[in-house]
C-alpha cells in the first residue's frame, strides 16, 4: 500500500516533467517551429531566450519591480476595497446583495477598455509622467481585483455553519462580537479563493495597463515596445520574466494560504 | 411567496444601484465638465455618450455612430466566438480526457494550473507576429483564455458526482461509455457552465484587446483610433459602453443556455 502511494507520488512528479522536457527538446530542435509554423525570429529557441535574459538581467529587474509594484499595489488595493464592500453588503443584507449583484456584473465589463481613460483621470494629479502614470495603472488593476474579493468575501461573511449562528445567539452575543468572532474567521478561506483568481488576473492587469500607460516602462510595455521593434528574443526574454512573475506570486499565494488555514480542513 | 417576493424586490434594488450609480457619475461628470478644459476627454455626461450614438452625424466616413459600431461590433464578437467555441470543444475533450486516464491527468494538470498563471493576454503581441494575421491571433487568444476555466471546471464537475451514483450504475453493470452518457456527462453540466460564464466575458476582452494592437475593424481598432483623435472621442466612450453591454450580455446569455438545457437547475436554485 505504501509503495503504492509513493509510486503515485511519484508519478506525479516524473510524468509532468518529462512531458516538459519533451516540449523543450522539441522547440529546442525546431520541430515545434515546424508543427506550428513558426521560424526562429518570432519564436527563437529557449537557450537564446535565457542567455538574453542573463544578459540584460539589470534593466529586466528593473522593469520587473515596476510593474511588480503596480500588481501588488492593485491587488491589495482591490482585496481591501472588496472587502470593505462585502462588509457593507453583510451589514445592510438587503441592499447590499443587490448592489453585489451589480459589482459581479462588472466582471463581465472588458475592463481593458477602461486603461487609456484613467490616464486621462489621474493627468492633473502630479506633474511627474513617472508618479501619475503608476496610479493610473495601480486604479486599472484595483478595478480589475475588487469584484472577485467582494463576491466572495460577501459569501465567506454570510454563509456561515448551521447552527453557528444559532450558538452565537444563545451566547446573547452582540452583533459587532458575531462578527468578530464568527464571521470574519469564516470569510478567511473565502479570501483565499478570491485571491486565486485575482493574484493572476493582477499581473495580467499590470501588463495591460502598461501597454496603455503613458510612462514606457514595465514588464508589459517592453513586450510590445520590442516587438515593435522587431527584436522578438527580447520581447520572448520579458515574456519569460512575465510568466515567472505569475508563477512566482501564486506560488507565495499557496504557501501564505497553507499557513494560514493550517487548522482547517480544505474545502 | 416569500421568494417570489425576495425576487421582485431583488431586481428593484439592483434598478436602484444603476440609478445610484448613474447619478453619481453625472455629479462627477458635472464637476468635471466645470473645472476641465476637454470634459469629453475624462468624464462626458451620460446622456452625451447615449445621444451620440443615436445622431445620424458622420463620424468616420460614410458611417454614423451606430454603424460604425455595429460593424465592428460584429467582427469583433465573431471572432470572439469562433475561438471561443474552440476553447469550449477542446477544454472539455481535455477533461474528458484527464478524467478517462489517471496518466492523461497526471501530465496536464500541472500545466492547466500553468496556464491560468501565464499572463497570456500579454503575449497578445507575439502571438500577433507569429500568425501573422490579425484575426487568426484573435481566435487563438480568445481560444486559449476559454480553455481553462471551461477545462478545470469540467473537471471539478466530474470529479464531484456522488459515489453513491457511479456505485449504483455498476450495480446496474452498465459499461464504461453508459456511464459516461448517463451519469458523469448530465451531472457536470452545471460546472461546465460556471466555466463558460467565466469564459465568455473574457473572449470578448481578448478580442478587443487584440484589436488594439493593430488596425483593422474590431471594436477595439475604433477604440484606439478614437484615442489618437481620428474621430471624435464620444466613439471611445460608446464603446466602452457597448463592450461593458456586450460582456454582461454574454455572461446572461451563458446563463440563459444553461437554463434551457437543464432546467431541473432551476428547483435547485429557489430552495
Amino acid at each position: 500500500m505504501k509503495t503504492k502511494r509513493i509510486l503515485s507520488l511519484v508519478s506525479s512528479f516524473v510524468l509532468p516533467l518529462a512531458f516538459g522536457t519533451m516540449i523543450y527538446i522539441l522547440w529546442q530542435t525546431e520541430i515545434l517551429h515546424r508543427i506550428i509554423g513558426a521560424d526562429t525570429v518570432t519564436l527563437p529557441l529557449p537557450s537564446r531566450i535565457g542567455e538574453i535574459i542573463g544578459a540584460n538581467s539589470q534593466s529586466i529587474a528593473e522593469h520587473t519591480k515596476i510593474t511588480l509594484k503596480v500588481a501588488v499595489g492593485g491587488l491589495l488595493a482591490g482585496s481591501i476595497l472588496g472587502y470593505l464592500i462585502a462588509v457593507v453588503a453583510a451589514v445592510f443584507r438587503k441592499w447590499g446583495a443587490g448592489g453585489l449583484a451589480l459589482v459581479s456584473a462588472f466582471n463581465a465589463i472588458p475592463i481593458v477598455a477602461l486603461a487609456p481613460v484613467v490616464n486621462n483621470w489621474t493627468r492633473d494629479m502630479s506633474g511627474e509622467v513617472d508618479i501619475r502614470s503608476t496610479a493610473a495603472k495601480i486604479i486599472v488593476v484595483t478595478i480589475f481585483c475588487t469584484a472577485s474579493m467582494s463576491v466572495n468575501a460577501y459569501r465567506g461573511l454570510t454563509e456561515l455553519k448551521p447552527f453557528s449562528e444559532d450558538l452565537m445567539k444563545s451566547y446573547a452575543a452582540p452583533k459587532i462580537v458575531v462578527f468578530a468572532k464568527l464571521r470574519l474567521p469564516n470569510s478567511l478561506p473565502y479570501v483565499f479563493t478570491a485571491l486565486r483568481v485575482s493574484v493572476p488576473s493582477s499581473v495580467i492587469g499590470a501588463l495591460v495597463a502598461e501597454y496603455f500607460a503613458e510612462d514606457t516602462v514595465g514588464v508589459g510595455r517592453q513586450i510590445r515596445e520590442n516587438i515593435v521593434k522587431g527584436q522578438y528574443p527580447t520581447a520572448w526574454a520579458y515574456i519569460a520574466v512575465a510568466c515567472l512573475i505569475g508563477i512566482a506570486m501564486f506560488v507565495l499565494l499557496t504557501i501564505v494560504e497553507r499557513i494560514v488555514l493550517k487548522n482547517r480542513r480544505r474545502t | 411567496m416569500k421568494i417570489k417576493k425576495f425576487f421582485s424586490s431583488q431586481k428593484f434594488i439592483v434598478f436602484v444601484w444603476v440609478l445610484g450609480i448613474a447619478v453619481i457619475w453625472e455629479i462627477f461628470a458635472f464637476i468635471v465638465a466645470a473645472t476641465k478644459r476637454t470634459p469629453v476627454n475624462v468624464l462626458p455626461h451620460l446622456w452625451q455618450i447615449i445621444e451620440a450614438f443615436f445622431s445620424d452625424k458622420k463620424v468616420s466616413g460614410k458611417m454614423t455612430m451606430a454603424e460604425l459600431i455595429g460593424t465592428a461590433c460584429q467582427e469583433t464578437l465573431l471572432r470572439a466566438a469562433i475561438g471561443f467555441a474552440i476553447g469550449t470543444v477542446l477544454g472539455y475533450l481535455l477533461a474528458l480526457l484527464m478524467n478517462l486516464s489517471r496518466i492523461v491527468e497526471k501530465i496536464a494538470f500541472p500545466y492547466l494550473m500553468l496556464i491560468q498563471m501565464i499572463p497570456i493576454l500579454g503575449m497578445a503581441p507575439i502571438i500577433l507576429s507569429i500568425t501573422g494575421d490579425i484575426n487568426t491571433s484573435r481566435i487563438v487568444i480568445a481560444a486559449i483564455l476559454t480553455f481553462y476555466p471551461v477545462s478545470a471546471n469540467t473537471l471539478a464537475g466530474f470529479k464531484a458526482v456522488e459515489q453513491e451514483k457511479c456505485e449504483l450504475m455498476y450495480s446496474y453493470a452498465s459499461s464504461r461509455f453508459q456511464l459516461y452518457t448517463k451519469t458523469l456527462i448530465p451531472s457536470c453540466i452545471p460546472y461546465f457552465f460556471t466555466g463558460l460564464k467565466i469564459s465568455a466575458p473574457m473572449a470578448i476582452t481578448a478580442s478587443i484587446l487584440v484589436d488594439t494592437l493593430q488596425g483593422g475593424n474590431g471594436l477595439g481598432c475604433m477604440l484606439s483610433q478614437s484615442l489618437k483623435g481620428g474621430m471624435t472621442r464620444l466613439v471611445f466612450w460608446d464603446i466602452v459602453l457597448i463592450s461593458a453591454i456586450i460582456g454582461i450580455l454574454s455572461y446572461q446569455v451563458m446563463g440563459l443556455i444553461e437554463k434551457l438545457i437543464c432546467p431541473y437547475k432551476r428547483t435547485k436554485k429557489a430552495d
